[in-house]
């Protein structure tokens, strides 16, 4: 349990840096990628933020949690080990998740394949912490 | 000759006197004369904005609704006021960017409070049909969103060769002037600027 909070905490502060840091110069660089956010389906008052600023450790937490239940189905060097296991979250839990949003929410499909692949970078540079950390 | 009939006879021209005195007093000072301006359906409201990432320049391109508004002009040239107001359905903002659109529309809670309305006050001074481009100020009050705010206008007027006046008003405003949270997407990380430059044009008929 212990391994699961250290590792969780310590991929959700790395995963924040980078996910936050790269969507903040994302945003700056590539300024019409992001055009489409101006919709009504995000919220735009402000009070949800804290809760969009946690995600990083959500997430962090809940594939530490399944890195520590499954790690021992993925073999060989850490970052091998790291990129099957963002394979296998990207593969089981994003891609249902990406298919039924597009098919159900006004989006682009542009805006949910870049959502599959921040989700995949996300597990694969956790899955790659854990490895180290947890092995 | 009795005393009676001989003050009748004194009080009569100085009645007259004072009659002339205060009606011309009352001419002189009192004296409007009302027009009317039809607002015709080429009448306009635009809205510029911008967020950290994009501009973005929204519209009601037509006032499908004319209205009249009347003017009571000044003799001496001097400030003139309207009565008289137009209303707008936020419903028919366009930002040539349909997902903009409804969000500039969710923004200006468009469902609870459908309509913009700009009451017109007063002109600093009548547009003069002689000038064919001049700028005059004015006031107004425009209620957005269920508050209502006055505000100083920038106008512009020229006169369209079928003789209608065209006033175009300008004025920079906030979104918290209308206790409205510019909207903020993604944590904030994309931010809508608070400033908004509202640009209305009244295409009017002059009915006298």
């Amino acid at each position: 349990m212990k391994k699961i909070i250290r590792s969780g905490l310590i991929a959700g502060a790395l995963l924040f840096i980078l996910c936050y840091g790269g969507l903040y110069l994302g945003i700056r660089l590539f300024p019409a990628l992001f055009m489409d956010y101006n919709n009504p389906l995000f919220n735009s008052d402000g009070n949800r933020d804290v809760f969009f600023y946690m995600h990083a450790f959500i997430i962090s937490f809940a594939l530490s949690w399944f890195w520590d239940r499954f790690k021992g189905l993925f073999h060989g060097h850490f970052i091998l080990r790291g990129l099957e296991f963002g394979f296998v979250y990207a593969m089981v839990s994003l891609l249902p998740v990406m298919w039924i949003t597009f098919s159900s929410l006004d989006i682009t499909f542009f805006m949910v394949l870049s959502w599959f692949l921040y989700g995949f970078f996300q597990a694969v540079v956790a899955g790659t912490l854990f490895a180290k950390l947890n092995p | 000759m009795s005393p009676s009939s001989r003050s009748g006879f004194l009080f009569r021209p100085t009645l007259l006197l004072l009659f002339i005195l205060l009606s011309s007093l009352v001419f002189k000072t009192g004296h409007t004369d009302p027009v009317k301006w039809i607002l015709t359906k080429e009448c306009t409201l635009k809205v510029n904005g911008s967020t950290n990432i994009n501009k973005f320049s929204c519209i009601v391109p037509e006032y499908t609704q004319p209205d009249t508004l009347i003017c009571y002009k000044d003799n001496k040239g001097g400030a003139i006021k309207i009565t008289g107001s137009m209303a707008l359905d936020v419903q028919k903002f366009d930002c040539k960017h349909a997902i903009m659109t409804n969000d500039l529309r969710k923004t200006l809670k468009a469902k609870v409070y459908p309509k913009i309305i700009i009451k017109f006050l007063n002109l600093s001074r009548y547009p003069d049909v002689c000038n064919r481009e001049e700028a005059i100020k004015g006031a107004v009050t425009i209620e957005l969103a269920g508050i209502v705010k006055r505000l100083e206008v920038d106008y512009k007027y020229t006169m369209n060769g079928n003789g209608n006046l065209k006033l175009i008003g300008t004025k920079q405003v906030n979104f918290s002037d209308f206790n409205i949270s510019p909207p903020r997407k993604l944590g904030g990380m994309i931010k809508t600027n608070n400033e908004l430059n509202v640009e209305f044009v009244l295409n009017i008929k002059t009915l006298n």
